[in-house]
């Protein structure tokens, strides 16, 4: 039996929702197959006010053995560091935060805010919001760059807007299964298992990218989102397409630009008119290129490639 | 009216002397986002689309790189078509304007 707590920051709840479509395995699943007793949660614990607080006291002081701290949203430090834009339970969130870490075996940041600060944290950042511990690109974030939670495991960052459901039940068993430590994590803190590849990994529009064919507006059949729809597939580290939402799709096979949401620096452009799904260009040329691709090889594939290209990848041909 | 006589209507156009805003070529986003506005604005005239894009019936060449329809993004090779929504005209590989892309 593993004790899960989960607390919502600067959130809008989407990873809530998110959690709560999960299918393999559902959210039930992880209680009654995978022994995770939810001590509580936002949307589904039944304890109020004093009784809540009570819960939270037991699980710092150890009482309640605390296995599992899940965090989702930012933790919010306005205004001037005293985080009382974010009360919860009695007292700033922020300083809930800082002692159930100390007191957690595993600490879980869910979504792009707890992660790394996401919307809220893009300037000018009213709500002085952080991740649990990263500001961006940034290490450290609210708890530090030296933070550890009783496993001797950092902070386990997994981001999205929102983030895949089974990508959170899937930790939370490896967790709870006792094989917490067998989990790598990558340069942001990831899971590698899910965040080594890239969200064009598996994409129905790679041919279209290999043959330099692009797609002009949103949802059609033919044609790659990159070159003219501002796609991120190329340099975004997720498995959207190997593991499909809703078991059925992505953004991309649907014909919806990726926009990056599980990098630290989402939301891309500080969010200004007419960035969100353009392509950014300087003389023609994107400004992000796909990772580890160079300007010149860009250009000289590109051209290549065009070249190239056969006629069936001009015509419409049914990728969504 | 069918793609051929369309690039010849073009091509007659420019050797007759249509003056096009070649220059200055869109270098940055805001570049192309107030030419593409333009375009948007100006009700589709092929006067207008040629000369608001700078339509060339040579390549440009511009901070190093050759920007030809052939390499466009727009461009599609096997109909020699830009279908850039706010140009969709018949075009020939070498011909060029400053909404070029990679
Ligand atoms: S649509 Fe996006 S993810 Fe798919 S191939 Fe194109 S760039 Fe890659
Ligand atoms: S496709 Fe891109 S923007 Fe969409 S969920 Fe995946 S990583 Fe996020
Ligand atoms: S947008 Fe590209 S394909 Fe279209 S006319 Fe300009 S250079 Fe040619």
């Amino acid at each position: 039996m593993a004790n899960l707590l989960w607390l919502q920051g600067g959130a809008c709840s989407g990873n809530t929702m998110s959690f709560l479509n999960a299918e393999e395995p559902s959210a039930c699943d992880l209680v009654t197959d995978f022994g995770i007793n939810i001590l509580w949660h936002p949307s589904l614990g039944m304890e109020l006010g004093d009784n809540l607080q009570k819960l939270l006291k037991s699980c710092i002081s150890g009482e309640t053995p605390l296995d599992i701290f899940v965090f989702e949203g930012t933790v919010v430090q306005a205004p001037d560091g005293t985080g009382e834009w974010n009360r919860f339970a009695g007292r700033a969130m922020k300083d809930w935060v800082t002692e159930l870490c100390d007191a957690a075996q595993y600490v879980v940041a869910i979504g792009d805010c707890a992660t790394y600060g996401g919307i809220p944290a893009t300037a000018p950042n009213p709500s002085e919001s952080t991740g649990m511990q990263f500001l961006k690109r940034e290490h450290g974030g609210f708890l530090g760059t030296d933070f550890a939670s009783k496993a001797g495991l950092p902070v386990i960052n997994i981001p999205g807007c929102p983030c895949h459901p089974d990508w959170v039940t899937q930790i939370l068993v490896a967790v709870a299964s006792g094989r917490g430590g067998e989990i790598g994590l990558d340069e942001f803190q990831r899971p590698k298992t899910f965040f080594s590849s890239f969200t064009q990994t598996g994409c129905t529009r790679n041919m279209h990218f290999a043959y330099k064919v692009s797609a002009t507006e949103f949802g059609q059949r033919k044609g790659c989102l990159f070159y003219d729809l501002g796609c991120r597939g190329p340099m975004t580290h997720s498995p959207c397409n190997r593991i499909l939402w809703n078991r059925q799709s992505s953004k991309t096979r649907a014909g919806m630009p990726c926009l990056g949401c599980t990098e630290p620096e989402f939301p891309f452009f500080d969010l200004e008119p007419g960035t969100l799904f353009k392509t950014q260009t300087v003389m023609g040329v994107p400004k992000d290129l796909p990772t580890g691709v160079d300007k010149t090889g860009y250009v000289k594939l590109t051209g290549a490639a065009k070249a190239a290209a056969p006629a069936w990848a001009e015509e419409d041909i049914f990728v969504v | 009216m069918g793609d051929t006589n369309i690039r010849t209507e073009i091509q007659e156009l420019l050797e007759g002397g249509l003056e096009t805003e070649i220059y200055p070529r869109a270098d940055t986003s805001e570049d192309v986002n107030k030419i593409v506005n333009r375009l948007q604005k100006s009700g589709a005239s092929l006067i207008e689309k040629l000369a608001i894009a700078g339509f060339t019936l040579n390549t440009i060449e511009h901070g190093g790189i050759e920007q030809p329809c052939e390499t466009c993004m727009y461009y599609l090779v096997h109909r020699k078509y830009c279908e850039l929504p706010e140009l969709d005209v018949p075009v020939e590989p070498e011909w060029s304007c400053r909404l070029w892309r990679i």
